[in-house]
């Protein structure tokens, strides 16, 4: 026995006319494994994302220089 | 409501396939409740709507009130009184409130999490980056959970380890019900404790005129220094956090609020920020009057807060401060640990949601212990430095926000995903304003650092 089986198995009719009739499709667990396809981003997109990317890694060689100095 | 195309690809594909779950099951029962209380009329039945909505903004900016946050709260208060930083940590408030308002409308609208759809929309590359953020700064809070938590029990006198257990003990009970339901009650009961602040800073008989002045005026202003810019830093970072971002949005679908909650979501999530506004600034005011006695609180963990209180406002208040430094931590290890183990069911694919029985949630249930038992053993080691750790811990959380929050702006404006409900013109414009502010108070303390003489000229000491 597969592990949906087993789940099937525990769920009565009853219950899958309550989920069915009670959450919208995309709610259902088993719906969440389907990919939202993926976004073409443009290059002021790119642009501000990499920017911010390297201002947080600079800040966190800030940080670090911060600690290694208090620390001495 | 018109959602995005893609929200509505998934629409056609019920099918027999799909396999129904208990954590379905326990959704729809939460839903089948929700649905009697919006057809019913009369004023009773609003407020049960209410009720059954509210939940992941009270409890997201509650457990943002947390063991640092309280400590840095209580470090303004002791170092610069009644002034700016009442009106000031309101302001940080208001922004949780425009950031946090986002993701709950992320969530009611595509019933997904916010670190899934980072992978989905911008791709693995960007999502690691995503995830490797919310991964450090998750686990550098829940350490500085565990020192608020081990100063809190250390004020009664419990030794280290017995509080690291404890709180782990404390953290295996709020999940062990296995129902978002009952886990959002739980907490929520406890999280209200929270307000614990405000009968404290009763009991210092404030000067509600230098209150109110503050409140009005900003005034008085600090000093323009690299101390200044710390604790500003560690005070924004008290409010708004990355992993605020991915626990409320996750919290909402695992709740299952859907694009007609949006409203009342928006309520919560301003209830919440009242509330934790309210604590925060009891806080300062609490621990004014060590400022007002010129009492050095460089470094204070929270017991020494309470034991310095002590003359003051006598051993019952001191016990409520200390009480609230533990609760604040208590609360916070829980959604901290279980935003990170939301983050990593939603990238790895794996099943997510308190709904979960342990058998089923395998997974979820082991990174969200682990994590905390992790975190909870290195507080145990001798000799940490655990104060520099709780400021530091805060100032890093604002140095993230920036990128976590982009993401976040261009989720919102995604016509495609989001469909009528992407922000207006006005939240924009809110956000960016947040986005800015804290990547010039992030740049400010770069060349605090690094170029003392160049602060020196901008003004600062």
């Amino acid at each position: 026995m597969t592990p949906k089986d087993k789940v099937r198995e525990t769920i009565t009719t009853s219950d899958q006319e309550l989920v069915l009739a009670s959450l919208e499709p995309e709610q259902l667990a088993g719906l969440k494994k389907h990919l939202i396809p993926r976004r073409h981003l443009k290059g002021p997109e790119k642009f501000v994302m990499w920017s911010l990317r390297i201002y947080l890694l600079f800040m966190m060689v800030v940080v670090v220089y911060q600690v290694l100095t208090s620390l001495h | 409501m018109n959602l995005g195309p893609l929200n509505r690809l998934t629409q056609r594909s019920v099918t027999q396939d799909v396999v129904i779950t208990h954590e379905d099951v326990d959704r729809a029962h939460d839903r089948v409740r929700v649905s009697a209380a919006r057809a019913q009329r009369g004023a009773f039945s609003k407020f049960r709507l209410l009720w059954l909505l509210v939940g992941p903004g009270i409890l997201v900016m509650l457990g943002e009130n947390d063991g640092p946050s309280m400590i840095s709260y209580a470090a303004t208060g002791a170092r610069f009184g009644i002034g700016f930083f009442i009106p000031f940590v309101i302001l940080t408030f208001c922004m949780a409130i425009v950031v946090q308002e986002m993701t709950m409308r992320l969530g009611s609208a595509t019933h997904r999490g916010h670190a899934e759809l980072i992978f989905d929309r911008f791709g693995p590359f960007w999502g690691w980056f995503s995830m490797i953020d919310l991964g450090i700064g998750n686990f550098l809070t829940l350490i500085t959970e565990f020192i608020a938590i081990r100063a809190g029990l250390g004020f009664f006198g419990v030794p280290p380890w017995a509080a690291v257990g404890s709180a782990l003990v404390f953290l295996c009970a709020a999940v062990a019900m296995h129902r978002y339901w009952t886990w959002e009650r739980t907490l929520l009961a406890i999280a209200i404790f929270n307000l614990i602040f405000v009968p404290v800073a009763l009991l210092t008989h404030p000067n509600w005129h230098s209150v109110g002045h503050a409140l009005v005026t900003w005034r008085p202003l600090p000093g323009f220094s690299q101390d200044t810019l710390i604790i500003i830093l560690a005070d924004i970072g008290a409010t708004v956090t990355p992993w605020m971002l991915f626990f409320q949005q996750s919290a909402t679908v695992d709740k299952g609020l859907t694009t007609k909650d949006i409203h009342l979501g928006r309520f919560d999530t301003t209830l919440g920020a009242a509330l934790a506004s309210i604590a925060a600034v009891a806080t300062i005011i609490a621990t004014a009057p060590l400022f007002a006695h010129h009492m050095t609180a460089e470094n204070f963990q929270g017991a020494e807060f309470a034991q310095a209180l002590q003359p003051l406002i006598g051993r019952f208040g001191a016990a409520l401060f200390a009480l609230g430094i533990v609760e604040a931590g208590m609360v916070a290890s829980v959604t901290i640990s279980i935003s990170s183990a939301y983050a990593f069911g939603e990238v790895a694919r794996r099943p997510h949601s308190l709904n979960l029985p342990v058998m089923q949630g395998k997974s979820f249930y082991s990174v969200l212990f682990l994590l905390a038992a992790t975190a909870g053993a290195i507080v145990l080691i001798p000799g940490l430095p655990l104060v520099y750790v709780v400021l530091l811990v805060n100032v890093v959380a604002v140095l993230a926000m920036p990128p976590a929050l982009v993401f976040l702006f261009m989720l919102a404006n995604d016509r495609e995903v989001m469909g009528d409900l992407v922000s207006p013109l006005w939240a924009n414009f809110l956000a960016t304003c947040v986005v800015v502010f804290l990547t010039v108070a992030g740049i400010l303390f770069g060349i605090s650092v690094i170029a003392p003489k160049a602060f020196a000229i901008l003004g600062g000491k």
